[in-house]
């Protein structure tokens, strides 16, 4: 009888407990994880690895801005050849996240565009469309390498706009 | 062999240094909800940078002590490393609102590092100025760069060449001046580019005695390239320099003023 009233003392705390623990949180499991979007990806774009470990481009052991064959000037000349300008005099950053996969193959691309101030903002949609595809086609991302295999990683490239031009790239 | 050890010595100190600022002492705070802020704040070291528990972390201790300016910074900092620059601008200037003396000169280094936005970074660094003004404002987050010559390869970058030069210089000719990295190699680069070429060569001069990079290397044989004397074995050089991964490295982003190999391959 003891033991009984006991489990029903018990109870609501046990309900509470549960109640904590599947409590929504506003996190991702990492910052900047990127989760398929059949309305936005390509669903014939896999990772490697079931589990979004979250590696980041610059956690690598040998990590750097960016792993990409002819290294960052390959992209910036790439771009200079495309000559993609906005037709307005605009400024600003338009960034573009993805993952890189394990055989280096690229997706699930997500887009930021701000302003100076560093608050949202829109560009001239055929730019950004076209620095957009620009990203896409990029094809010489270079997987990382750790433990004697490769992985998937994010990746980010930001296009630094001045007066409707691209006039850096980062990271 | 000894300057060489020396050099990397402090360099060693300072990086250490840095690392070890984000640990705070908890007994220093007002309130015991603030000490308790300041506990999961040193705690939360011990988590991923970015995950679910860490910003979780440190919402918590905001709601115990929303006037604790770390807090916001380093919720900021995953944000910024992942190119979410909306969300870290919103939390490194609530950082900077709160104490700006301490938080300035990182927001200054950030907008230049990871934007290039040079423009932001001098009125954050002038800004820090203001608050120390003829004192020490402290290293770039990496420790590559002490602030004033941080200032200067943004003017440098704006194409204020001149007021870049004087910038280095004067900071150069302090007594208390750690020489950093790659200090005499951006001063070099600097009067290389307005053709102060032999100024430039006594820059690069200095920086092959200390840390002697691709880079550097490059430019010297630039400088004998326009002079018409032997370049060749300087290109070379460079060119091995690079392949030995002896190059301006930066686990983020690109230096300004890095030099790429086909760079080196084309001259």
């Amino acid at each position: 009888m003891k033991n009984v009233f006991l489990i029903i003392l018990l109870i609501p705390l046990l309900i509470n407990c549960q109640t904590e623990k599947s409590a929504v949180s506003k996190y991702q499991n990492h910052v900047g994880d990127i989760v398929f979007d059949e309305k936005l990806d390509d669903s014939s774009f896999k990772r490697c690895y079931e589990k979004d470990l979250g590696n980041q481009y610059y956690s690598g052991p040998g990590s750097s801005s960016l792993q990409y064959r002819g290294e960052k000037i390959a992209i910036i000349k790439d771009l200079e050849k495309a000559k993609i300008v906005s037709s307005k005099n605009e400024n600003g950053y338009i960034t573009i996240r993805f993952l890189v996969n394990c055989e280096g193959k690229t997706g699930l691309f997500r887009v930021q565009q701000i302003n100076e101030e560093y608050k949202e903002m829109t560009f001239d949609k055929k730019f950004s469309d076209q620095i957009f595809s620009f990203t896409k086609n990029l094809d010489g991302w270079i997987p990382m390498e750790a433990e004697g295999r490769t992985w998937d990683y994010y990746q980010y490239l930001t296009y630094k706009i001045e007066n409707g031009k691209v006039s850096e790239i980062l990271p | 062999m000894e300057k060489f050890q020396k050099y990397y010595l402090s360099l060693l100190i300072l990086v250490v240094y840095s690392n070890l600022q984000s640990q705070v002492n908890c007994n220093v705070m007002q309130s015991d909800d603030c000490k308790k802020a300041c506990e999961i704040y040193n705690y939360l070291e011990k988590y991923d940078q970015g995950s679910k528990d860490s910003q979780e972390g440190f919402d918590k201790a905001i709601g115990l002590c929303p006037d604790f300016s770390n807090l916001y910074m380093e919720k900021s900092v995953p944000y910024l490393k992942r190119g979410d620059f909306i969300s870290w601008k919103i939390l490194i200037d609530k950082a900077v609102e709160l104490d700006p003396a301490r938080h300035l000169g990182y927001r200054g280094w950030c907008k230049y590092q990871f934007l290039r936005d040079y423009k932001g970074a001098v009125a954050d660094i002038e800004a820090l100025e203001k608050i120390y003004p003829t004192g020490y404002l402290g290293y770039s987050q990496n420790g590559d760069y002490e602030l004033h010559i941080a200032k200067a390869l943004c003017y440098s970058a704006l194409g204020q060449k001149e007021k870049a030069i004087s910038l280095i210089e004067n900071q150069l000719a302090k007594k208390d001046h750690n020489v950093g990295f790659y200090d005499h190699y951006q001063l070099g680069v600097t009067y290389f580019e307005l053709g102060r070429y032999d100024k430039a060569l006594e820059n690069f001069e200095k920086q092959s005695k200390q840390n002697d990079f691709a880079e550097n290397i490059y430019f010297k044989s630039k400088v004998a390239k326009i002079r018409n004397k032997d370049y060749l074995d300087l290109k070379k050089m460079a060119l091995t320099r690079y392949d030995e991964g002896r190059t301006m490295k930066d686990g983020y982003t690109h230096h300004f003023n890095k030099v790429y190999r086909t760079q080196i391959e084309e001259l």
